[in-house]
């Protein structure tokens, strides 16, 4: 019988802050199997045999984040566990690559970031496309279930829908945990609620289609209440300091707060910090009353701190400067994970 | 007009007939539907459900019956309506949103049976544009 290499962040760890058992199988380690990632997926829900999501990262793809940022990984397929199976008909969705082109860097300007160094050649994944969602159809989230857990917006957020745990995981805490660096895990907070809202418009976006709102805009749209929509869940997200260091790749090569990438809180307090220009006239009604709601109003974001930080400065004051996750610890990865194997 | 769509209360009462014809002491619960309070059902899909039941009553150890009707799909979209009126009950202003809940899929309502039958008609959708 052969072995499959996965990864565990299992329920209780960091210190009790981790609710939902969450598995991260490399796609290179399911390569290597020759196996299917959906049977990859199975392989794993049973030999865990308990409630979990399950994502397979492809750590030589990319992805975006909800806000615009590029990411070295990328979540290529996604699935929810429970009780030792993969729902046949919901619980697994396998994320089909989308192709370079100069017409979609031309119409997503933040994709200008697959051209650089880092990124270049290498294949961009973010949201499944409507036939890899099928039974689903468009209306549905991009969500995977199987018996009590959802593994929602391509395996960013995991749900248990019957103790109704939550867990926010953003790609880069994946991407420290596939490379057993340091991931931050504590309670997402109002500043983070407001930024997974102020997205870029995507073909196939991780959440939102091309029929959501561009950069500067916020599809949560939903007024002072949106710092709450996600404030109360858990998150286990990359230190800020690493955070910091890809929010600066992508400004480095000419993207703009609000007009390329989003006016997320975190875009946002980076940019004033270095003194980065930000679109400020790009941001949308909508979108101020929400950043008012905690504490980025007009006139903030307008002035210039008392000193502009170089980007070494901020990597180092990354903590202090970016905003959002509340009660949170950092974590090695490797005294949080459990590597695990699953017979095939 | 035997063909007609079944109404809901005959449909409660079909089933219930169903789980009792071979043992009238036989418990029945059927939940799920309990906040619908008119709606007509596919008839056929009702015989077929009656024909269940009866099948599996056909065991003589079976002294109850559960019936759940949930969602097909996990996760369903569903309109909100937001509603105002005055202090005398005349509707002022409604607004119409969406909403989507998701509910734990069918594999918790079976955890604990020792067989699963699976004779649901596949999903079967048009490909989204």
């Amino acid at each position: 019988m052969n072995q499959l290499k996965y990864k565990v962040v299992p329920q209780g760890a960091a210190e009790g802050r981790i609710p939902i058992n969450l598995v991260y199988i490399d796609k290179k380690d399911v390569d290597a199997a020759g196996i299917y990632m959906k049977d990859a997926c199975a392989a794993v829900a049973k030999d865990l045999n308990a409630p979990a999501s399950i994502d397979v990262i492809d750590l030589d793809a990319v992805t975006v984040t909800s806000d615009g940022i590029m990411a070295p990984c990328a979540v290529v397929a996604f699935a929810s566990a429970d009780r030792g199976i993969i729902n046949p008909e919901f619980g697994f969705i396998g994320v089909s690559e989308k192709p370079y082109s100069t017409q979609i860097v031309k119409e997503e300007p933040h994709l200008r970031q697959w051209n650089t160094e880092y990124y270049h050649g290498r294949r961009l994944y973010r949201g499944p496309y409507g036939s890899d969602m099928l039974p689903r159809w468009t209306m549905n989230e991009t969500q995977t279930v199987t018996g009590r857990i959802a593994n929602n917006n391509t395996g960013s957020e995991v749900m248990n829908v019957v103790d109704m745990t939550e867990i926010l995981t953003p790609i880069f805490g994946m991407h420290q945990i596939m490379h057993d660096g340091e991931v931050l895990v504590g309670m997402s907070g109002p500043e983070v609620s407001v930024g997974i809202g102020m997205i870029v418009r995507e073909h196939n976006g991780r959440i939102f289609g091309w029929g959501s709102v561009p950069a500067g805009g916020t599809a949560h749209a939903s007024g002072i209440y949106a710092k709450t929509v996600k404030s109360d869940c858990a998150i286990m997200a990359a230190t800020k300091s690493v955070h910091a260091q890809f929010v600066l790749r992508a400004i480095n090569c000419g993207m703009v707060v609000a007009r390329d990438i989003s006016s997320s809180p975190v875009n946002l307090a980076i940019a004033r910090a270095i003194g980065s220009p930000i679109d400020v006239d790009n941001i949308s009604k909508d979108a101020w009353i929400e950043l008012e709601s905690v504490g980025f109003d007009r006139k903030w974001v307008e002035s210039k701190p008392e000193k502009l930080l170089t980007q070494e400065e901020l990597v180092a004051q990354a903590d202090d400067i970016l905003p959002g996750i509340e009660g949170g610890k950092k974590f090695k990865v490797s005294d949080i994970v459990e590597v695990r194997y699953a017979a095939y | 007009m035997r063909l007609m769509h079944t109404p809901l209360p005959d449909f409660y009462e079909k089933l219930k007939n169903a789980a009792k014809r071979l043992r009238p002491e036989t418990e029945v619960s059927i939940r799920g539907l309990e906040n619908i309070k008119t709606a007509k059902l596919a008839s056929l899909r009702v015989g077929r459900v009656e024909n269940e039941i009866l099948e599996l009553t056909q065991d003589p150890e079976v002294a109850k019956i559960e019936v759940v009707l949930m969602d097909r799909l996990p996760e369903t979209a569903r309109t909100v309506v937001v509603k105002s009126y005055d202090k005398n009950g005349v509707g002022k202003k409604a607004i119409l949103e969406n909403i989507y809940i998701t509910i734990p899929a069918v594999d918790c309502e079976v955890e604990d049976m020792q067989e699963v039958e699976d004779r649901r008609g596949a999903l079967a959708v048009a490909d989204p544009v």
